[in-house]
């Protein structure tokens, strides 16, 4: 794949992301697939922050390990980044009168880097213009040193500032400014197809709750928590367009609480939080458990354990998601890897929840929740998503129903009729003390038995309606989803989450085929036991220190890895050669 | 809310579950079951028009005993989980009952919030002064000094006077009823349901087995009914126990917004939650990323 990545870093504060936005806005428009990575520190102002946009032709879903141009706001930058540039590498910096260092000296010498110092201060005050402006100045040194066409850029400034005159006019006299700037051999774009222009430029948060929207979620009842935050605040911004009830409650207890309130009286509702306030929940998710309670909760992972890294990346709660709550009841956990499927499965996961009447949790990543990505609009408008609500009893069914069918112990599959309060028909109690057919307090063991067995009954018809693990592999050239699983398998990789992204950049031959997991509990294995005997190899890539996937795999099936590949860091990119 | 003309019909017998009661005898539980079914029984809604929400501790066990659309939950959480309820039907009246254990130590965040929130909800709580089903353990609203299972030597912790700290949240409904005066305790009920907006309803509850120190001929004897009256006053005379106990509709702010009045984005919209549940074309709003 041919593509080229530029890294802009600074403090917090100073503009980073909106230089990085705006970069990645006037690319994707200009034909080209983006992506973009945000790592930052756990402060508000002064911490060390970067913006990575990966540019390419073709589908790109990760940032590669260095940059073709770094774009610094300050002296730390320099010093800290500056071994992130590959040989060629441009260092866009804008302190003055920088002396490196000698071994950064050496360092730039020897990988002939083009160091280019902007005087971004004296620039706007000739022109009379205040601190922010800097960042379409800067913006726009970018966008000549790739070659692009001020045009492009004025016509996003237009369209965020037109109806200030007086401030588009400053705006255009910085990018003129900044397009003269320098005076270097232009970077060499791939060149631009036309397939990315219509796609969407979004992050995994944004996708996640403008699914949610689609599914039909009327309410979000949350708590702030990087790194779900953005999607509380996303959907709390579009509120007067989508109409939903957004609720920033007292706590994570009250959160998923009021969310479980919401689904029983009918509607769809989710809560969104990170380990911690997951963590706060599980009561809550147990009396789901028992009291047969449709309930859809986002996980968003970070580093723990305790407070840990609130603002770096990590896979480290799937078996938490997977166990959590006291006593056995079935639930479903599943796992978003990119912004695409941050939309289809929230219509998924509320799906599940109501046709099985059970909680369900769907993991995300810092990785994917504030990672920008271009994703193809139609495919997520498609109409191959529906509601579907399982059980759910109303209009003239009402009549038939009797009390005790509420929790009827011999209902098919263990799904019992459940209809919503106010509706005219017999009424029962949802109840989280174990309870017979109508909700009754029922404390004899054959009772006992019998809900259990009917709640765990669940389990197996989850086993048959979820899909199998997805098939990754080069057919004809193509890197797409194999629906066959015969043929030749030299290295098999097996992963779920944001590494999918990672590793499917990295796959070039038809050697190496890769299993996605994006339904993990309960979890299918027959597939994976069926391609990991044929496999030459098979490698387990997870974002953890005890590969967690691969102690569920172990437990279901007794698979165990040729190879596993960690890491803990809260960093993304595994090492791809680790792989190969 | 709908009072259909069929419900005027409604008796006892219509809220009655068939399950057995398992109270203590003499336990202020019953006096407040019986107040409730009147009071539905007198605002003409039929058991499945409602929302009856339990937490965990002997009041909870209430869930057994009646019909209508219930759901027992987990202890402390009550509040919380009703108030989800009723903001996702505003036309089905939410009830939740709860001990003094659950919504003044496990949950008191809860009741903290859902006031200064005015979810439009009903609030019970069973004050009984202590954690009845746990065995008589102290709770926030126990006397200090008092001799309970766990504390053998008597409490050190100090009372929390659950009216001022209640009054100090800016409600906008207050009433205090007793287990004992079931007349008093439906009208309280009732006025607490017709009110828009979160209603707390204090009940001292008679507990013959654990609480030695408030029984119900105590309760009976210190009782007093007044007027409903200003913030001031009715704080006033809640607050202040020594003498007599000031019960009734003590204070009710009938201008206040609820929760969900005052949500811009729901304003002119004349669906509830439940009723919205669709497949929603996002077009509009995906096509601000393209
Ligand atoms: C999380 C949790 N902690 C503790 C308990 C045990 N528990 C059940 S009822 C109760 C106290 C009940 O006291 P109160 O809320 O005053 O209600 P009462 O029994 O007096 O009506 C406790 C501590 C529980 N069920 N759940």
């Amino acid at each position: 794949m041919s593509r080229i990545s530029i890294k802009i870093v600074g403090a917090q504060g100073q503009g980073v992301n909106s230089v990085g936005e705006m970069c990645a806005k006037g690319l994707k428009r200009a034909g080209y697939c983006v992506f973009g990575e945000r790592e930052y520190m756990s402060v508000i102002m002064n911490g060390h922050s970067s913006y990575q946009l990966e540019i390419s032709n073709e589908k790109v879903r990760s940032a590669q390990e260095k940059s073709d141009v770094l774009v610094t706001f300050n002296h730390h930058g320099i010093k800290n980044n500056l071994r992130d540039l590959i040989e060629g590498g441009v260092l866009l910096h804008q302190t003055p009168q920088w002396k490196f260092g000698e071994e950064d000296q050496k360092f730039i010498d020897a990988n002939s880097i083009k160091v280019i110092y902007l005087p971004t201060e004296e620039i706007l005050k000739k022109l009379n213009a205040k601190p922010v402006l800097g960042n379409v100045l800067i913006t726009s040194v970018v966008w000549s040193l790739i070659g692009r066409s001020s045009d492009e850029l004025k016509e996003m400034v237009r369209e965020r500032f037109g109806h200030k005159k007086d401030l588009l006019e400053l705006n255009f006299k910085c990018i003129d400014e900044g397009t003269q700037l320098i005076e270097i051999e232009k970077l060499v774009l791939p060149e631009p197809d036309d397939c990315w222009k219509s796609q969407l430029l979004i992050t995994g948060s944004q996708a996640m709750g403008l699914g949610a929207i689609h599914a039909g979620c009327r309410a979000l009842f949350g708590y702030p928590m990087t790194p779900a935050s953005p999607l509380l605040t996303f959907l709390a911004d579009i509120q007067g367009e989508s109409k939903m009830l957004v609720k920033q409650a007292e706590d994570e207890i009250t959160a998923v609480q009021m969310m479980v309130g919401a689904m029983h009286a009918g509607t769809r509702a989710m809560t969104a939080t990170s380990g911690g306030g997951y963590d706060l929940m599980t009561e809550t998710i147990s009396l789901c458990g028992i009291s047969e309670t449709p309930a859809v909760i986002v996980l968003a992972q970070r580093p723990g354990p305790g407070t840990g890294l609130p603002t770096w990346t990590a896979q480290g709660d799937l078996l938490m998601a997977v166990s959590a709550g006291h006593g056995e009841f079935p639930r479903v956990v599943m796992s978003v890897s990119d912004a695409e499927d941050s939309f289809s499965l929230m219509m998924d996961a509320f799906n599940y929840a109501e046709e099985f009447q059970i909680p369900v949790t769907v993991l995300t990543e810092k990785q994917i929740a504030e990672s920008l990505f271009t994703i193809d609009a139609l495919q997520v408008r498609g109409d191959r998503l529906q509601v579907r609500r399982g059980r759910l009893v109303d209009g003239d069914g009402l009549k038939l129903l009797r009390a005790s069918d509420r929790y009827d112990p011999d209902a098919p599959d263990g799904v019992s009729a459940r209809w919503l309060p106010g509706s005219d028909a017999p009424t029962y109690c949802a109840q989280s003390y174990e309870h017979n057919a109508d909700g009754s307090f029922d404390e004899s063991g054959e009772n006992a038995t019998a809900q259990m067995e009917k709640r765990m009954k669940k389990m197996k018809g989850l086993k048959r309606v979820l899909p199998e693990p997805e098939l990754w592999k080069v057919n004809s050239e193509k890197l797409i989803v194999n629906s066959d699983f015969s043929g030749e398998i030299d290295v098999l990789v097996v992963s779920w989450g944001s590494n999918k992204n990672v590793i499917l950049d990295s796959i070039n031959d038809e050697s190496v085929a890769y299993l996605h997991y994006t339904y993990l509990w309960p979890l299918k294995t027959e597939k994976l036991v069926e391609l990991a005997a044929k496999a030459k190899k098979t490698v387990l890539v997870e974002g953890n220190a005890q590969g967690q996937l691969g102690m569920l795999i172990k437990q279901e099936c007794g698979l165990e890895f040729d190879e596993r590949v960690l890491k803990f860091d809260g960093r993304v990119s595994v090492p791809l050669q680790l792989i190969s | 809310m709908n009072q259909p003309k069929e419900n005027a019909g409604l008796s006892m017998k219509d809220y009655n579950h068939n399950n057995l009661c398992t109270w203590c005898d003499g336990c202020g539980n019953y006096g407040i079951l019986t107040a409730i079914k009147r009071a539905l029984i007198e605002l003409e809604l039929a058991p499945h028009q409602v929302l009856i929400c339990f937490d965990v501790g002997c009041h909870g066990n209430m869930s057994d005993t009646l019909v209508g659309y219930r759901f027992h939950g987990l202890h402390g959480r009550v509040i919380s989980l009703a108030a989800g309820a009723a903001l996702a039907n505003p036309d089905v009246p939410v009830i939740a009952f709860g001990g003094d254990g659950a919504c003044f130590s496990e949950g008191v965040g809860h009741l903290v919030h859902a006031v200064r929130s005015n979810y439009n909800m009903t609030f019970i709580l069973h004050n009984n002064a202590n954690y009845g089903l746990t065995t008589g353990q102290a709770s926030a609203l126990t006397p200090h000094g008092e001799k309970m299972n766990t504390a053998p030597h008597g409490t050190v912790e100090e009372l929390l006077n659950s009216m001022d700290f209640v009054f100090s949240l800016n409600p906008s409904f207050v009433a205090r009823g007793t287990s004992g005066n079931i007349k008093q305790l439906t009208d309280i009920i009732k006025a607490g349901i017709n009110h828009q907006g979160f209603s707390y309803i204090d009940v001292l509850q008679a507990c013959p087995t654990y609480n030695k120190f408030a029984t119900h001929e105590y309760l009976l004897g210190k009782c007093y009914e007044v007027e409903t009256s200003d913030f001031e006053t009715a704080r006033k005379a809640a607050v202040d126990t020594s003498e007599k106990i000031a019960t009734g509709v003590l204070y009710q702010d009938k201008t206040r917004s609820t929760f969900l009045d005052q949500l811009e984005a729901r304003k002119g919209i004349d669906t509830r939650l439940v009723d919205e549940v669709r497949k929603v074309d996002v077009s509009a709003l995906l096509a601000k990323f393209s």
